[in-house]
């Protein structure tokens, strides 16, 4: 402090007053945390999707792969950053955004796809999902209902809020939400850690639920870096989910997840434990691994699991029932790139997930060029006729996936 | 205070145009602020030559969509569709940018590379800083341009992507930010 005078006026501030003296004190950006002093010279950096999209006549489809018997096609492009799906009653597909600030609606007429924009001016309104007649969006800080939506794309009637103060502090990383309806009539969503690896706030780091009635917040699952996707098991009414793990602990540590919540309020390690049995270089010190719940599965590291779907439509073949599809991101913090694909996972009677498996590939063209991919899966929808939608941000397309006749 | 010395009758200029019977994605629109070929002689004013395609469709894009306001851009990205976005980038990601007219204090040249590593910024936008993929090009940028974005996404009022760059800022301090903008303004572009 140079005087009295300063030290007094910084003290009856509050101690961001005080960090303004010491800028060396201030916390790297959100997504360097964690960086070892080995990696400081990485060019690795985070993709962005082309916010105005890329038109599907000038992408390679013809890469795109799936399994023998099925087909896949373009269903609709021209969906800016095109994230989280949902399915309305009337067969409308709500399309959402994380960066952009809209909600589109896709209508299927006389076999052409139309794009409205029924939401504008959103804060990264990641999170749709549609039940009796009502769309929820979660916001970064708030979850909003639009009931009767389908009748009225055209000028939907304004929200009504059912929680609110989400992201008090406006956190730095992963803000934005994925929402699922759960069996019990309860909304679903994550609130992620505010950065790579970081000691999360009384409510970061979470599944949470709540009744959209009530509006009271109930956690449902702790020790969850970020998970940007969820279902419900179809019989076992269990809620499932994806999550990814922290960064810069090199190309192949630790693996990203598939979590199943078996039992009430399961803390599954972050930041002290990743993957269920690694414990973290810094925060996982004196600690063990044993005192936390166990993934269901390892998907590959930094393969980025986005949104997962248990497939219960009567298309494909009966051995793909209840099977689980995953929406890779694919990675940006591995020297060599993986995933930019859907994975299938299989149960046993146990409900013990298989290793992920391909089931849609070829957006990966190169895996050490820079970008590596053309397009990257985000979310999927099962659709009334069993064809499987994915959506991809990094154009603003919504690929089909359905048997080929 | 930020000289916003402006071309008030080119911005005129442009919006009469843009009400007549012209192309929304007419280049030349864009030069009368930015400069012949996006090459700016405004220091409060970017230029866009030889900016990466995914950058200027993605800035467009968040003038259209209200994340990024401004006076004169909101406006003028008011009317662009995406395609139209998509064209203007490509054109001019395909200009050549000018070398700068800016020449950087010895002082600047000497700490510049040790800041631009120190607060990651070489990490994003390249070893030389020419920018990539949705990040863009930093050399020879205009200087008071660079100076008012660093100091917006300190203080959380310019909207970037994913957060990345408001975050990377808090670290910076205003002299932080004097040298690595006088340290930039004079890189070569190429």
């Amino acid at each position: 402090m140079k005087s009295p005078i300063s030290f007094a006026v910084a003290a009856a501030f509050s101690i961001s007053a005080l960090a303004q003296d010491k800028p060396a004190a201030a916390p790297p950006p959100s997504w360097q945390q964690g960086k070892p002093a080995a990696l400081a010279e990485s060019t690795l950096h985070p993709f962005a999707p082309h916010l105005t999209g890329r038109p599907a006549k000038e992408l390679p489809l013809d890469k795109l792969k799936v399994p023998a018997g099925f087909k896949v096609e373009v269903w609709a492009d021209g969906i800016p950053e095109a994230r989280s799906l949902a399915l309305g009653d009337k067969g409308t597909v709500f399309v959402s955004n994380r960066n952009a600030k809209n909600v589109y609606a896709v209508i299927d007429k006389d076999g052409k796809r139309e794009v409205k924009t029924i939401l504008k001016d959103q804060d990264s309104p990641n999170g749709i999902v549609f039940n009796k007649g009502t769309l929820y969006v979660a916001e970064r800080g708030r979850i909003t209902r639009y009931d009767g939506i389908e009748n009225q794309l055209d000028k939907p009637a304004e929200g009504k809020v059912i929680v609110d103060n989400l992201d008090p502090s406006r956190q730095a990383g992963h803000f934005w939400k994925y929402l699922a309806m759960g069996p019990d009539g309860k909304l679903y969503f994550n609130i992620g850690a505010p950065g790579n690896i970081v000691l999360p706030n009384y409510m970061q780091a979470s599944v949470m639920r709540v009744d959209p009635a009530k509006g009271v917040l109930e956690t449902v699952a702790l020790g969850v870096r970020n998970s940007v996707g969820m279902d419900f098991h179809p019989k076992t009414k269990e809620l499932w989910f994806t999550n990814h793990a922290r960064d810069w602990l090199g190309d192949d540590s630790p693996n990203d997840t598939l979590h199943r919540v078996a039992r009430p309020m399961p803390h599954f390690g972050y930041p002290f434990c990743h993957q269920g049995d690694t414990l973290d270089p810094e925060y996982g010190k004196n600690r063990s691994c044993a005192e936390f719940a166990k993934p269901a599965q390892k998907l590959g590291t930094h393969i980025a699991p986005l949104g997962m779907k248990f497939y219960t439509g009567k298309m494909f073949p009966a051995e793909y029932q209840n099977n689980i599809f995953i929406a890779m991101h694919g990675s940006w913090n591995r020297t060599t790139k993986q995933g930019y694909n859907v994975m299938r996972v299989k149960l046993d009677e146990k409900g013990n997930a298989s290793k992920p498996e391909p089931f849609l590939t070829g957006f990966l063209t190169d895996e050490k060029a820079d970008p590596p991919m053309w397009g990257r899966p985000v979310d999927l929808l099962v659709m009334r006729d069993g064809a499987l939608l994915v959506s991809d941000d990094y154009n603003g397309i919504l690929y089909r996936i359905s048997r080929a006749k | 205070m930020i000289p916003a010395r402006i071309n008030a009758a080119a911005v005129a200029a442009a919006f009469l145009f843009l009400a007549g019977a012209g192309r929304a994605a007419d280049p030349n629109l864009c030069a009368a602020c930015h400069g012949e070929g996006g090459n700016s002689a405004n220091p409060a004013v970017p230029s866009i030559a030889q900016q990466p395609a995914q950058f200027i469709s993605t800035s467009l894009f968040m003038f259209r969509e209200g994340n990024r306001k401004d006076p004169q851009m909101s406006p003028m990205a008011a009317n662009l569709a995406n395609a139209d976005m998509n064209e203007l980038a490509k054109f001019f990601a395909e200009q050549k940018a000018a070398p700068p007219k800016h020449k950087s204090s010895a002082e600047s040249v000497e700490a510049g590379p040790g800041l631009a590593k120190k607060f990651n910024c070489s990490q994003c936008h390249g070893a030389k800083l020419l920018g990539q993929q949705h990040i863009p090009r930093l050399a020879g940028q205009q200087l008071e341009y660079l100076k008012v974005q660093l100091r917006a996404f300190k203080a959380g009022t310019r909207a970037d992507i994913d957060g990345n760059m408001t975050s990377a800022a808090q670290a910076l301090t205003d002299k932080d930010i004097e040298v690595l903008t006088d340290y930039l303004a004079g890189l070569s572009p190429q």
